[in-house]
Protein backbone atom coordinates (compact mmCIF):
# COMPACT_ATOMS: atom_id res chain seq x y z
CA UNK A 1 0.00 0.00 0.00
CA UNK A 2 2.04 3.41 -0.94
CA UNK A 3 1.67 5.89 0.99
CA UNK A 4 0.53 9.09 -0.68
CA UNK A 5 3.28 11.77 -0.71
CA UNK A 6 2.50 14.53 1.71
CA UNK A 7 2.19 17.46 -0.39
CA UNK A 8 1.92 19.85 3.16
CA UNK A 9 5.49 19.39 3.43
CA UNK A 10 6.56 20.93 0.29
CA UNK A 11 3.91 23.69 1.05
CA UNK A 12 5.78 24.39 4.34
CA UNK A 13 9.04 24.85 2.66
CA UNK A 14 7.86 26.95 -0.15
CA UNK A 15 5.67 29.13 2.06
CA UNK A 16 7.77 29.60 4.87
CA UNK A 17 9.55 32.83 4.58
CA UNK A 18 13.10 32.93 2.44
CA UNK A 19 16.24 32.72 3.96
CA UNK A 20 16.54 36.44 2.99
CA UNK A 21 13.92 37.49 4.84
CA UNK A 22 15.51 35.75 7.89
CA UNK A 23 18.82 37.51 7.49
CA UNK A 24 17.25 40.99 6.76
CA UNK A 25 15.59 40.95 9.63
CA UNK A 26 18.71 40.02 11.86
CA UNK A 27 20.43 42.49 10.33
CA UNK A 28 17.88 44.94 10.92
CA UNK A 29 17.60 43.91 14.65
CA UNK A 30 21.81 44.00 14.60
CA UNK A 31 22.18 47.64 13.03
CA UNK A 32 18.48 48.62 15.27
CA UNK A 33 20.85 47.70 18.43
CA UNK A 34 24.05 49.35 17.39
CA UNK A 35 22.55 52.56 16.77
CA UNK A 36 20.52 52.97 20.10
CA UNK A 37 24.02 52.00 21.40
CA UNK A 38 25.57 54.65 19.64
CA UNK A 39 23.12 57.44 20.42
CA UNK A 40 22.89 56.19 24.27
CA UNK A 41 26.96 56.47 24.77
CA UNK A 42 27.31 59.52 23.10
CA UNK A 43 28.41 62.80 24.54
CA UNK A 44 28.53 62.93 28.46
CA UNK A 45 32.10 64.59 28.70
CA UNK A 46 32.84 67.64 30.67
CA UNK A 47 35.45 69.10 27.92
CA UNK A 48 32.65 71.59 26.91
CA UNK A 49 34.04 75.38 26.35
CA UNK A 50 31.69 77.70 27.98
CA UNK A 51 31.61 81.60 28.43
CA UNK A 52 33.80 84.09 29.53
CA UNK A 53 33.07 83.24 33.92
CA UNK A 54 33.14 79.47 33.63
CA UNK A 55 34.71 76.95 35.46
CA UNK A 56 36.70 74.09 33.37
CA UNK A 57 35.01 70.52 33.62
CA UNK A 58 31.34 71.70 33.79
CA UNK A 59 31.94 73.48 37.25
CA UNK A 60 29.94 76.54 36.62
CA UNK A 61 29.81 80.33 36.22
CA UNK A 62 31.83 81.86 38.87
CA UNK A 63 31.55 85.07 40.88
CA UNK A 64 34.03 86.87 43.00
CA UNK A 65 37.86 86.54 43.43
CA UNK A 66 37.77 83.79 42.46
CA UNK A 67 37.40 79.09 43.54
CA UNK A 68 41.32 79.58 44.36
CA UNK A 69 40.96 82.91 46.68
CA UNK A 70 41.09 82.42 50.56
CA UNK A 71 37.73 83.02 50.94
CA UNK A 72 34.06 81.23 51.89
CA UNK A 73 33.66 79.38 48.95
CA UNK A 74 29.66 79.20 48.02
CA UNK A 75 28.55 76.58 45.16
CA UNK A 76 25.03 76.68 44.50
CA UNK A 77 23.40 73.95 42.59
CA UNK A 78 20.29 75.33 40.95
CA UNK A 79 17.65 75.17 37.60
CA UNK A 80 15.83 78.18 36.48
CA UNK A 81 12.26 77.04 36.15
CA UNK A 82 12.61 75.63 40.31
CA UNK A 83 10.60 77.48 41.91
CA UNK A 84 12.45 76.60 44.96
CA UNK A 85 15.39 78.23 43.85
CA UNK A 86 13.44 81.28 42.99
CA UNK A 87 13.02 81.52 46.72
CA UNK A 88 16.04 81.65 47.73
CA UNK A 89 17.39 83.88 44.96
CA UNK A 90 14.68 86.33 45.82
CA UNK A 91 15.90 86.04 49.73
CA UNK A 92 19.37 85.56 49.85
CA UNK A 93 20.28 86.30 46.10
CA UNK A 94 21.40 90.62 46.05
CA UNK A 95 23.83 89.34 49.57
CA UNK A 96 25.18 86.52 47.85
CA UNK A 97 26.39 88.28 44.69
CA UNK A 98 27.19 91.68 46.28
CA UNK A 99 29.31 89.54 49.24
CA UNK A 100 31.04 87.94 45.89
CA UNK A 101 31.55 91.29 43.75
CA UNK A 102 33.53 92.82 46.99
CA UNK A 103 35.36 90.16 47.46
CA UNK A 104 34.63 88.42 50.72
CA UNK A 105 33.36 85.25 49.28
CA UNK A 106 32.71 83.38 45.98
CA UNK A 107 30.06 82.24 44.16
CA UNK A 108 29.58 79.57 41.82
CA UNK A 109 26.60 78.92 39.65
CA UNK A 110 25.94 74.92 38.83
CA UNK A 111 23.29 75.69 36.65
CA UNK A 112 21.47 71.95 35.86
CA UNK A 113 18.84 71.74 33.59
CA UNK A 114 17.28 68.72 34.49
CA UNK A 115 13.41 70.29 35.22
CA UNK A 116 13.00 70.58 31.58
CA UNK A 117 12.31 66.67 31.63
CA UNK A 118 9.75 66.53 33.70
CA UNK A 119 8.16 69.94 32.56
CA UNK A 120 8.06 68.71 29.36
CA UNK A 121 9.85 72.02 27.81
CA UNK A 122 13.23 73.42 26.86
CA UNK A 123 13.38 76.59 29.14
CA UNK A 124 15.87 75.46 31.63
CA UNK A 125 17.87 74.37 28.96
CA UNK A 126 17.51 77.76 27.39
CA UNK A 127 17.77 79.68 30.30
CA UNK A 128 21.19 78.77 31.23
CA UNK A 129 22.31 79.36 27.53
CA UNK A 130 21.31 82.67 27.67
CA UNK A 131 22.80 83.66 31.09
CA UNK A 132 25.85 82.23 29.39
CA UNK A 133 25.16 84.57 26.80
CA UNK A 134 25.12 87.26 29.44
CA UNK A 135 28.16 85.99 31.22
CA UNK A 136 29.84 86.43 28.09
CA UNK A 137 29.00 90.78 27.53
CA UNK A 138 29.49 91.07 31.61
CA UNK A 139 25.87 91.55 32.74
CA UNK A 140 25.37 87.43 34.29
CA UNK A 141 24.55 88.83 37.89
CA UNK A 142 21.62 91.16 36.86
CA UNK A 143 20.49 88.54 34.23
CA UNK A 144 20.51 85.78 37.00
CA UNK A 145 18.47 88.34 39.16
CA UNK A 146 15.62 88.95 36.24
CA UNK A 147 15.05 85.59 35.45
CA UNK A 148 13.81 84.46 39.03
CA UNK A 149 12.77 87.81 39.79
CA UNK A 150 10.34 87.20 36.17
CA UNK A 151 9.67 83.54 37.30
CA UNK A 152 5.70 82.74 36.19
CA UNK A 153 3.88 79.43 37.62
CA UNK A 154 6.19 76.02 37.44
CA UNK A 155 6.15 75.40 33.56
CA UNK A 156 5.69 78.05 31.99
CA UNK A 157 8.92 78.37 30.80
CA UNK A 158 10.65 81.73 29.23
CA UNK A 159 10.58 83.24 25.68
CA UNK A 160 14.00 84.78 24.22
CA UNK A 161 12.13 87.55 24.11
CA UNK A 162 12.16 88.13 27.88
CA UNK A 163 16.20 87.10 27.39
CA UNK A 164 16.41 89.93 25.52
CA UNK A 165 14.30 92.57 27.47
CA UNK A 166 16.64 91.21 30.57
CA UNK A 167 20.19 91.77 28.89
CA UNK A 168 18.48 95.38 28.27
CA UNK A 169 17.73 96.02 31.19
CA UNK A 170 20.95 95.04 32.41
CA UNK A 171 22.43 97.24 30.09
CA UNK A 172 22.83 95.83 26.95
CA UNK A 173 22.60 98.13 23.67
CA UNK A 174 23.59 98.15 20.17
CA UNK A 175 26.49 95.95 18.77
CA UNK A 176 26.43 93.86 22.26
CA UNK A 177 22.86 93.41 22.72
CA UNK A 178 23.01 91.69 18.92
CA UNK A 179 25.71 89.27 19.72
CA UNK A 180 23.59 88.26 22.96
CA UNK A 181 20.76 87.56 20.59
CA UNK A 182 22.68 86.03 17.97
CA UNK A 183 24.32 83.71 20.68
CA UNK A 184 20.78 83.10 22.45
CA UNK A 185 19.20 82.40 19.03
CA UNK A 186 22.16 80.06 18.04
CA UNK A 187 22.63 78.05 21.60
CA UNK A 188 26.00 78.98 21.53
CA UNK A 189 26.62 77.07 24.65
CA UNK A 190 24.43 74.43 24.72
CA UNK A 191 27.34 71.81 24.95
CA UNK A 192 28.33 73.85 28.09
CA UNK A 193 25.33 73.74 29.42
CA UNK A 194 25.18 69.81 29.43
CA UNK A 195 28.43 69.64 31.23
CA UNK A 196 27.08 71.62 34.28
CA UNK A 197 24.58 68.69 34.41
CA UNK A 198 26.80 66.13 33.99
CA UNK A 199 28.59 67.77 36.23
CA UNK A 200 26.18 67.87 38.92
CA UNK A 201 25.17 64.18 38.40
CA UNK A 202 28.84 63.22 39.07
CA UNK A 203 28.57 65.37 42.38
CA UNK A 204 25.53 63.42 42.94
CA UNK A 205 23.47 66.58 43.54
CA UNK A 206 19.96 65.10 42.55
CA UNK A 207 17.59 67.92 44.19
CA UNK A 208 17.81 71.50 43.39
CA UNK A 209 18.59 74.33 45.08
CA UNK A 210 21.63 73.08 46.43
CA UNK A 211 23.96 74.88 48.80
CA UNK A 212 27.38 73.96 49.68
CA UNK A 213 29.51 76.22 51.51
CA UNK A 214 33.26 75.34 51.69
CA UNK A 215 32.43 71.58 50.95
CA UNK A 216 29.37 71.18 53.68
CA UNK A 217 25.68 71.30 52.12
CA UNK A 218 23.76 72.56 53.78
CA UNK A 219 20.98 70.95 55.43
CA UNK A 220 17.24 71.33 55.06
CA UNK A 221 16.63 73.38 57.86
CA UNK A 222 19.05 76.08 57.21
CA UNK A 223 18.04 75.86 53.55
CA UNK A 224 14.57 76.71 54.54
CA UNK A 225 15.53 79.87 57.19
CA UNK A 226 17.52 80.87 54.42
CA UNK A 227 14.51 81.23 51.83
CA UNK A 228 12.42 82.64 54.56
CA UNK A 229 14.63 84.92 56.31
CA UNK A 230 17.47 86.87 54.30
CA UNK A 231 19.15 87.77 57.52
CA UNK A 232 19.76 84.35 58.12
CA UNK A 233 22.44 84.32 55.76
CA UNK A 234 25.53 85.33 57.67
CA UNK A 235 25.34 83.14 60.48
CA UNK A 236 24.84 80.39 58.41
CA UNK A 237 28.05 81.58 56.47
CA UNK A 238 29.70 81.90 59.51
CA UNK A 239 28.61 78.38 60.92
CA UNK A 240 30.23 76.89 57.76
CA UNK A 241 33.43 78.78 57.52
CA UNK B 1 3.01 27.24 21.32
CA UNK B 2 1.70 27.49 24.68
CA UNK B 3 -1.97 28.53 23.92
CA UNK B 4 -3.66 28.29 27.09
CA UNK B 5 -7.27 28.01 26.46
CA UNK B 6 -6.60 26.74 23.28
CA UNK B 7 -9.72 25.63 21.57
CA UNK B 8 -12.12 28.30 22.84
CA UNK B 9 -12.40 29.33 19.20
CA UNK B 10 -10.39 32.14 18.01
CA UNK B 11 -7.64 31.47 20.08
CA UNK B 12 -7.00 27.91 18.74
CA UNK B 13 -3.96 27.23 17.21
CA UNK B 14 -3.00 28.20 13.60
CA UNK B 15 -2.60 26.14 11.02
CA UNK B 16 -1.87 26.70 7.07
CA UNK B 17 -5.32 26.82 6.24
CA UNK B 18 -6.45 28.84 8.47
CA UNK B 19 -4.01 31.56 7.87
CA UNK B 20 -5.53 34.51 5.92
CA UNK B 21 -4.45 36.96 3.90
CA UNK B 22 -3.45 40.00 6.31
CA UNK B 23 -1.82 36.82 8.01
CA UNK B 24 -3.77 36.32 11.08
CA UNK B 25 -3.81 33.43 12.60
CA UNK B 26 -6.94 33.27 14.31
CA UNK B 27 -9.31 31.04 12.67
CA UNK B 28 -12.76 33.30 13.84
CA UNK B 29 -11.19 36.40 12.17
CA UNK B 30 -13.41 35.36 9.48
CA UNK B 31 -17.00 36.73 10.02
CA UNK B 32 -16.76 36.90 13.82
CA UNK B 33 -14.57 39.39 15.39
CA UNK B 34 -11.55 37.94 16.98
CA UNK B 35 -11.65 40.32 20.01
CA UNK B 36 -8.27 38.32 21.36
CA UNK B 37 -6.45 39.47 18.50
CA UNK B 38 -7.76 42.68 18.79
CA UNK B 39 -6.52 43.09 22.05
CA UNK B 40 -3.17 41.66 21.35
CA UNK B 41 -2.93 43.77 18.75
CA UNK B 42 -3.68 46.84 21.00
CA UNK B 43 -1.41 45.80 23.47
CA UNK B 44 1.27 45.51 20.99
CA UNK B 45 1.08 48.91 20.12
CA UNK B 46 0.27 50.50 23.24
CA UNK B 47 2.67 48.92 25.41
CA UNK B 48 4.91 48.92 22.05
CA UNK B 49 4.27 53.11 21.38
CA UNK B 50 4.78 54.15 25.23
CA UNK B 51 8.26 52.21 25.13
CA UNK B 52 9.42 53.82 21.87
CA UNK B 53 8.05 57.72 23.24
CA UNK B 54 9.80 56.69 26.39
CA UNK B 55 13.05 55.83 25.37
CA UNK B 56 12.98 58.71 22.47
CA UNK B 57 12.88 61.10 25.02
CA UNK B 58 15.57 59.69 27.46
CA UNK B 59 17.99 59.11 24.65
CA UNK B 60 18.10 62.65 23.04
CA UNK B 61 18.88 63.64 26.85
CA UNK B 62 21.06 61.20 28.03
CA UNK B 63 22.65 63.32 30.75
CA UNK B 64 19.27 63.90 31.94
CA UNK B 65 18.38 60.20 31.58
CA UNK B 66 21.13 59.25 33.95
CA UNK B 67 20.24 62.52 36.00
CA UNK B 68 16.72 60.46 37.17
CA UNK B 69 17.99 57.63 37.75
CA UNK B 70 20.29 58.94 40.21
CA UNK B 71 17.20 60.80 41.94
CA UNK B 72 16.28 57.42 42.68
CA UNK B 73 19.10 57.32 45.38
CA UNK B 74 19.68 53.74 44.98
CA UNK B 75 22.67 53.55 42.79
CA UNK B 76 26.23 55.20 42.25
CA UNK B 77 27.29 57.61 39.70
CA UNK B 78 28.68 54.89 37.63
CA UNK B 79 25.92 52.32 38.00
CA UNK B 80 23.56 55.30 37.11
CA UNK B 81 25.28 56.50 34.20
CA UNK B 82 25.07 52.52 33.02
CA UNK B 83 21.58 52.27 33.86
CA UNK B 84 20.35 55.92 32.19
CA UNK B 85 22.06 55.34 29.47
CA UNK B 86 21.24 51.39 28.19
CA UNK B 87 17.44 52.02 29.59
CA UNK B 88 16.72 53.72 26.27
CA UNK B 89 18.42 51.84 24.22
CA UNK B 90 16.17 48.57 26.16
CA UNK B 91 13.00 50.62 25.91
CA UNK B 92 13.55 51.72 22.29
CA UNK B 93 14.15 48.27 20.95
CA UNK B 94 11.17 46.33 22.99
CA UNK B 95 9.25 48.98 21.69
CA UNK B 96 9.93 48.94 18.11
CA UNK B 97 9.73 45.01 18.05
CA UNK B 98 6.65 44.91 19.77
CA UNK B 99 4.82 47.95 17.24
CA UNK B 100 6.13 45.50 14.09
CA UNK B 101 5.33 42.39 16.24
CA UNK B 102 9.00 40.89 15.53
CA UNK B 103 9.93 38.76 18.27
CA UNK B 104 7.11 39.52 20.37
CA UNK B 105 6.98 37.56 23.58
CA UNK B 106 10.70 38.05 23.86
CA UNK B 107 10.11 41.80 23.45
CA UNK B 108 6.80 41.35 26.23
CA UNK B 109 8.71 39.91 28.30
CA UNK B 110 11.26 42.56 28.64
CA UNK B 111 8.68 45.09 28.33
CA UNK B 112 7.27 43.55 31.29
CA UNK B 113 10.33 43.59 33.18
CA UNK B 114 10.92 47.09 32.42
CA UNK B 115 7.80 48.04 34.04
CA UNK B 116 8.06 46.03 36.80
CA UNK B 117 11.49 47.24 37.65
CA UNK B 118 9.90 51.28 37.33
CA UNK B 119 6.90 50.00 39.88
CA UNK B 120 9.20 48.98 42.39
CA UNK B 121 11.51 52.15 41.92
CA UNK B 122 8.48 54.32 42.32
CA UNK B 123 7.17 52.52 45.10
CA UNK B 124 10.72 52.79 46.51
CA UNK B 125 10.62 55.98 46.41
CA UNK B 126 7.43 56.79 47.85
CA UNK B 127 8.20 54.48 50.74
CA UNK B 128 11.18 56.77 51.37
CA UNK B 129 9.52 59.97 50.74
CA UNK B 130 11.32 60.99 48.18
CA UNK B 131 10.08 64.08 46.72
CA UNK B 132 10.56 62.56 43.45
CA UNK B 133 9.17 62.36 39.70
CA UNK B 134 9.44 59.30 38.63
CA UNK B 135 11.58 59.33 35.32
CA UNK B 136 9.28 57.13 33.17
CA UNK B 137 9.19 59.75 30.50
CA UNK B 138 11.51 61.15 30.22
CA UNK B 139 13.68 63.10 33.38
CA UNK B 140 12.16 62.52 36.56
CA UNK B 141 14.32 64.58 39.46
CA UNK B 142 12.86 65.86 43.12
CA UNK B 143 9.70 67.83 42.36
CA UNK B 144 7.48 70.04 44.74
CA UNK B 145 5.72 67.10 47.31
CA UNK B 146 2.55 68.40 45.98
CA UNK B 147 3.65 67.62 42.88
CA UNK B 148 4.44 63.92 43.26
CA UNK B 149 2.09 61.91 41.52
CA UNK B 150 3.02 58.25 42.92
CA UNK B 151 -0.08 56.70 42.65
CA UNK B 152 -1.42 57.55 39.12
CA UNK B 153 2.25 56.59 38.23
CA UNK B 154 2.10 53.33 39.48
CA UNK B 155 -1.49 52.71 38.01
CA UNK B 156 -0.15 53.52 35.01
CA UNK B 157 2.83 51.06 34.91
CA UNK B 158 0.34 48.24 36.56
CA UNK B 159 -1.76 48.82 33.36
CA UNK B 160 1.28 48.18 31.00
CA UNK B 161 2.22 45.66 32.94
CA UNK B 162 -0.62 44.07 32.12
CA UNK B 163 -0.79 44.35 28.66
CA UNK B 164 3.12 42.90 28.98
CA UNK B 165 2.06 40.15 30.32
CA UNK B 166 -1.25 39.39 27.89
CA UNK B 167 1.07 39.36 25.03
CA UNK B 168 3.53 36.98 27.17
CA UNK B 169 0.59 34.56 27.17
CA UNK B 170 -0.53 35.53 23.80
CA UNK B 171 2.08 36.53 21.57
CA UNK B 172 0.32 35.58 18.55
CA UNK B 173 -1.63 38.75 17.29
CA UNK B 174 -2.84 40.08 13.63
CA UNK B 175 -0.79 42.14 11.48
CA UNK B 176 2.72 41.37 12.79
CA UNK B 177 6.14 40.57 11.24
CA UNK B 178 5.86 37.13 13.43
CA UNK B 179 2.49 35.59 11.84
CA UNK B 180 4.19 37.04 8.54
CA UNK B 181 7.38 34.81 8.59
CA UNK B 182 5.21 32.04 9.80
CA UNK B 183 2.95 32.18 7.61
CA UNK B 184 2.62 28.67 6.20
CA UNK B 185 4.12 26.58 8.93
Amino acid sequence: MPRPPAPEVKQVSRGGPPLALIGGVVVLLVVLIGVLVWAATRGGGLDATGSSSTLPDGGGVSVGPGVDADVAQVRIYEDFQCPWCGRLENSVGDQLTEKAEAGEVNLTFQIMSFLDGSLGNDSSTRAANAALCADDAGVFVPFHASVYANMGQEGQGYTDEQFVQWAQDAGLAGGELETFQQCVADDTHADYVEAMQERANRDGVTGTPTMVVNGTTIGNEEMSRLMQDPGALDSILEAHS
Amino acid sequence: MSTPGAGEGPAGGAGPSTVTASGTAYPGARGRPAWPGVVGLVARLVLGGVLVVAGTIKIVDITGSVQSVLAYQLFSYDVARFVGTMLPVVEIAAGLLLVTGLLTRAAAVAGSLLMAVFIVGIVSAWARGLTIDCGCFGTGGPVDPEDTRYLSEILRDVGLLALGAWLVVRPRTPLSLDALLTKGR
